[in-house]
């Protein structure tokens, strides 16, 4: 069964500590980490590329500066107040204070079956690490493959090829070779 | 929008509709109709107007899902047909037709982009030979030998076309994305018309497959 990597940003200790809990027992996620805010999640850069999925209090969904730099991970809003449905369109998925644990597992999974929108940022330029994929998946490496080379979890090569495919516009294997080529990623001879 | 009617004539139905043009011509009927009603063309060339009717409906309307009603046995001969001239039409004009806007693009453009484009083209275009033919062995030939078998109906006509959709979608991607500045706009625009164009008669050609084959062959089948 797939086990969730999941990192927590959650301001409220009792709210933090209840998700972790729920997730825990469903048994498919595992809490790598559990912060306050969001300069503590930037201060995990080791794990950065070992998260599948973000939970994230509502309150600190505006500081878009700190969020573009998770922009290939999907993330699942958790709110305890008002929000408009317009400041919430952009993420993943989101759950409520008073869901129940069957819904806020369902939304983990809902979350990890959305293809990432880049719309932090509002840039289609690759980052760094798709770029890293992208020449992997030229080069004819599978996911499992991409994965233990870059030593990320399965499923982040999955959304960062959502990603890639978004943002080029290619979705064959052979026509993102040409893309790498193309754009200097990798030499024809590499594949 | 104009209603489709077999007793419009000939030139309503080309002049409504200019798309349907590559209908005729992939089918073989002959300029000029003068002023015939389609029901006449269909008589005079043999084909059933309530079929062809029904094909210029799934080529206009791409949301369009003929039901039971529409679909009758003896159209099965027919639609193998017209998937047969529709192949025809793909793999002796409009690839090497497409093929050679790319190349005039491709003259203007450094060795490494040339040979890069110039073989996704041939990879894309044996692709979908490779699909028709496929297609044409495993299932037309088997319906107009009369042999009937249950593969037959679990034949895998989606998955093919979203790979070849995907592959053409990716054609215009390069060109607009990837090719140096040195590729003239007009050269690529003209390129990209035929693309799409290309694009939407494979998904029109998928929806008469899934829609109209799929249950006929089906019903061969169960016969």
């Amino acid at each position: 069964m797939k086990r969730y990597r999941i990192a927590i940003v959650e301001p409220a200790t009792v709210v933090g500590e209840g998700i972790t809990a729920i997730l825990t027992r469903c048994g498919e996620a595992e809490v790598v980490c559990c912060c306050t805010t969001l300069a503590e999640l930037s201060s995990h850069r080791a794990i950065r590329n070992d998260i599948d999925l973000i939970f994230l209090s509502h309150t600190l969904i505006s500081d878009v500066a700190s969020l573009s730099e998770w922009d290939a991970i999907p993330i699942i809003v958790v709110q305890s107040g008002l929000m408009s449905s317009e400041a919430l369109r952009r993420f993943a998925a989101v759950v409520s204070i008073y869901s129940s644990s069957e819904e806020i597992v369902r939304a983990m999974h809902e979350a990890a079956d959305t293809p990432i929108e880049p719309s932090y940022a509002e840039s289609h330029e690759l980052s760094e690490r798709e770029r890293d994929v992208l020449i992997l998946v030229a080069r004819g490496f599978t996911n499992k493959e991409i994965a233990s080379e870059l030593n990320i979890s399965p499923h982040t090569v999955i959304s960062h090829r959502k990603n890639i495919v978004h943002k080029t516009g290619i979705r064959s294997v052979a026509g993102l070779t040409v893309y790498a080529v193309l754009n200097k990623l990798i030499n024809s001879e590499q594949i | 929008m104009v209603a489709l009617d077999p007793e419009m004539k000939v030139f309503e139905l080309i002049d409504a509709y200019p798309e349907l043009l590559s209908i005729f011509s992939r089918l073989g009927i002959t300029l000029p109709f003068g002023d015939i009603s389609v029901e006449q063309m269909c008589r005079r060339d043999g084909y059933s107007s309530k079929l062809f009717m029904l094909i210029c409906r799934m080529h206009i309307d791409l949301s369009y899902i003929p039901t039971s009603e529409h679909i009758s046995e003896d159209m099965l001969g027919p639609v193998i047909g017209y998937l047969r001239a529709t192949h025809r039409y793909y793999i002796e004009y409009m690839l090497p037709h497409t093929g050679r806007h790319l190349n005039d693009i491709l003259e203007h453009c450094d060795e490494l982009s040339r040979s890069m484009l110039s073989r996704f083209y041939a990879d894309y275009v044996a692709c979908i030979e490779e699909h028709l033919g496929d297609e044409e062995q495993r299932l037309f030939s088997n319906v107009e030998r009369s042999e009937t078998s249950a593969d037959m109906c679990n034949y895998e006509l989606d998955q093919p076309h979203s790979d070849i959709d995907d592959r053409t979608g990716d054609i215009a991607s390069l060109i607009v994305k990837c090719l140096p500045e040195e590729a003239p706009t007009t050269l690529r625009c003209t390129m990209l018309a035929h693309i799409y164009m290309l694009r939407d008669d494979l998904r029109r050609h998928h929806n008469i497959e899934r829609y109209l084959l799929r249950p006929l062959v089906e019903k061969f089948v169960n016969k």
